[in-house]
């Protein structure tokens, strides 16, 4: 499997590997899966005034899953929430290069920032705990 | 039995690609497939399509002996596994795990399922810390569970459920990588 310097840059150095503790209120945690391969995917945000402040991820899969869910936290900083739910796997596949068979790991990224986003605006309207 | 070497070999059939794995042998499609009549049909067949019996006939033949014979091998690489096995008829039930289609695909585990899979990359950190023996004690504990799970799939599939077989699979799948990444933490350990 060839990849993109772009896959393997984020591969070697992960941005914002780490955790929040999932229990504060302005964080918001997404965990998914990917059946196929086994694949899974934690990923997390810190909003403050409805803009992601922060954000990190852990990833155990395959370089394509890691460097899907590694650019998503690079790109959502700064971002207004709802701006960060509307993030496409087409625009993280096109910008790392995925060839076909990988493009499960850019959907599973979108999946996890889309969950993640979900778990916040939950604990915002105050009807669950993450 | 008489060699068969001197006498030429008996012409080959049509290659069919839509035969499944279990009708290439000429078995019938069970979980507990008895493993002596899967080696005998194996070895029958794949010595009737073997391409070196057909050096001497032309290309097309030669062709279609290996499309056999190639076909032959897969389904007894599949059919001898008990997982792959029962992956397979899972498959043939009209669930297919290497998909993510909402419909035919591999079930979405749980929730709870994927937090625990995220918690015990937490406990593989901390065996790395403690070492080489802490991680081959969870390697055993979890070649234990795999086994355990390709049991429960197996037992499934025998009352013909085939959605609790693919869930049971899919656990198996999550766990097989969680294995890859206890086998890296020892290769590095060591």
């Amino acid at each position: 499997m060839a990849y993109s310097d772009k896959v393997v840059d984020h591969y070697e150095n992960p941005r914002n590997v780490g955790s929040f503790d999932k229990k504060d209120t302005d964080v918001g945690t997404g965990i998914v899966g990917a059946p196929a391969c086994g694949d899974v995917m934690k990923l997390q945000i810190k909003v403050e005034d409805g803009v992601i402040k922060d954000a990190k991820f852990k990833t155990y899969g395959c370089g394509s899953a890691i460097a899907s869910s590694s650019l998503v936290t690079e790109w959502v900083k700064g971002m207004r929430v709802e701006d960060a739910a509307e993030i496409k796997n087409s625009q993280i596949a096109k910008e790392l290069s995925l060839p076909p068979v990988k493009i499960h790991c850019s959907v599973l990224a979108e999946d996890a920032i889309k969950a993640a986003i979900a778990d916040y605006q939950a604990k915002l309207a105050g009807k669950s705990e993450g | 039995m008489t060699s068969s070497e001197a006498s030429p070999p008996a012409p080959l059939e049509r290659f069919d690609p839509s035969r499944n794995h279990f009708e290439r042998l000429g078995l019938a499609p069970a979980v507990a497939l008895d493993r002596e009549a899967l080696e005998s049909a194996y070895l029958e067949r794949s010595r009737r399509v073997h391409p070196d019996r057909f050096v001497t006939a032309d290309a097309a033949t030669q062709r279609l002996a290996m499309e056999h014979a190639a076909a032959v091998n897969e389904a007894y690489q599949v059919l001898r596994s008990p997982l792959r096995r029962a992956e397979y008829l899972v498959k043939l039930g009209g669930i297919d795990l290497d998909s993510s289609d909402a419909g035919t695909g591999a079930p979405k585990p749980t929730q709870a399922f994927l937090i625990e899979m995220i918690e015990r990359r937490e406990g593989l950190e901390a065996a790395t810390e403690a070492g080489l023996e802490a991680l081959e004690d969870l390697a055993d504990e979890l070649a234990d569970e795999r086994e355990a799970i390709v049991d429960a799939a197996v037992k499934a599939l025998e009352s013909g459920e085939v959605a609790k077989a693919a869930e049971a699979l899919v656990h198996a799948r999550y766990l097989a990588r969680l294995a890859d990444e206890i086998e890296n933490a020892k290769e590095s350990a060591a």
